[in-house]
């Protein structure tokens, strides 16, 4: 009987020692992940990669950006597709969300009347892809 | 003798939690300094800078036509198609966040021909070679050109480039 019970009692600590571990190993791969895809994190990461691009396009150039992951993000905040990045004057600031949006500014400044625009790639549902065009 | 293992087991897993504590708050902490710190784009910002003021100033190896004359150094940033403009933050607005020198000498004599071209905020200039990363970034690139208008005459053109923007790019 009492060998019965010290053999119970080192499964359930076992059992509860394992589930505490993967728990707190849950928790921390939960933790990593919400601070590689946050709003804020790709929203400067993406201002800051448009801001680039723009400072090295020229006129005629067609550029594809795919943004699966902030669009994902500005999916579930419901945010509008179209509003997402804004290029205004010399600056392009990407909002993923309500409350939140970051801003960088670039050099280049088209002349001729040529100017930037960007707009979400709607040839694959769901989307994934911005479009930078420079041109009249 | 089974009492002696059942603390052993006990403290084992103690110790075990403590190293996990230790492990996560590692990660914790590692991830945050990752996370936390804003990408550093200057650098690459100021090649672009560079590389687009060396395609304003030549072609194929070739002077530009205008280049040496005095409306094109007032001009300059409306020529190239530049806009040294910010956004009004941390204070960027009052001062200029670029700054581009442009040095035309003889190739052969290493003389200076004609005045330099001067854009933005020349403050910025005195802390090129200072090291720290909330110093402004400073790249500085030379090339050889011909001018097809002075007979071949050769150049060389020393572009310096700086970009400071450190509030958004460095913590």
């Amino acid at each position: 009987m009492e060998i019965k019970n010290k053999r119970g009692n080192i499964l359930t600590q076992n059992i509860i020692f394992i589930i505490l571990n993967l728990v707190f190993l849950s928790i921390l791969v939960v933790f990593l992940f919400t601070k590689m895809a946050g709003a804020a994190v790709l929203e400067e990461k993406y201002a800051k990669q448009i801001a680039l691009i723009l400072d090295s396009a020229e006129e005629g150039m067609a550029i594809n950006l795919t943004m699966e992951d902030a669009i994902r993000v500005a999916n579930k905040e419901n945010q509008d597709l179209n509003k997402i990045i804004i290029v205004q004057d010399n600056i392009v600031t990407v909002k993923l969300r309500e409350k939140g949006g970051y801003s960088y500014s670039f050099f280049n400044d088209l002349v001729d009347d040529v100017d930037f625009t960007i707009y979400p790639d709607t040839t694959s549902i769901p989307i994934k892809r911005f479009i930078i065009y420079v041109g009249k | 003798m089974i009492l002696k293992n059942k603390k052993g087991d006990k403290i084992i897993s103690v110790y075990w939690f403590f190293v996990l504590f230790i492990v996560t708050a590692a990660i914790v902490y590692m991830v945050l300094s990752f996370y936390g710190e804003p990408f550093d784009v200057r650098e690459v910002e100021a090649d672009i800078l560079t590389n687009k003021v060396a395609r304003c100033l030549s072609h194929a190896g070739y002077l530009e036509s205008n280049v040496l004359t005095g409306n094109f150094r007032e001009n300059f940033l409306e020529e190239c198609g530049f806009n040294f403009k910010t956004e009004n933050v941390y204070g960027w607005g009052a001062m200029g966040q670029y700054y581009v020198e442009i040095n035309f000498s003889d190739f052969l004599t290493k003389k200076q021909n004609s005045p330099a071209i001067k854009k933005g905020n020349e403050e910025l200039k005195i802390f090129c070679g200072q090291k720290g990363k909330t110093m402004p970034v400073c790249i500085k690139r030379s090339f050889y050109v011909l001018d097809k208008n002075q007979g071949k005459k050769q150049y060389q053109i020393d572009i310096l480039s700086i970009v400071r923007k450190t509030e958004k790019n460095v913590q």
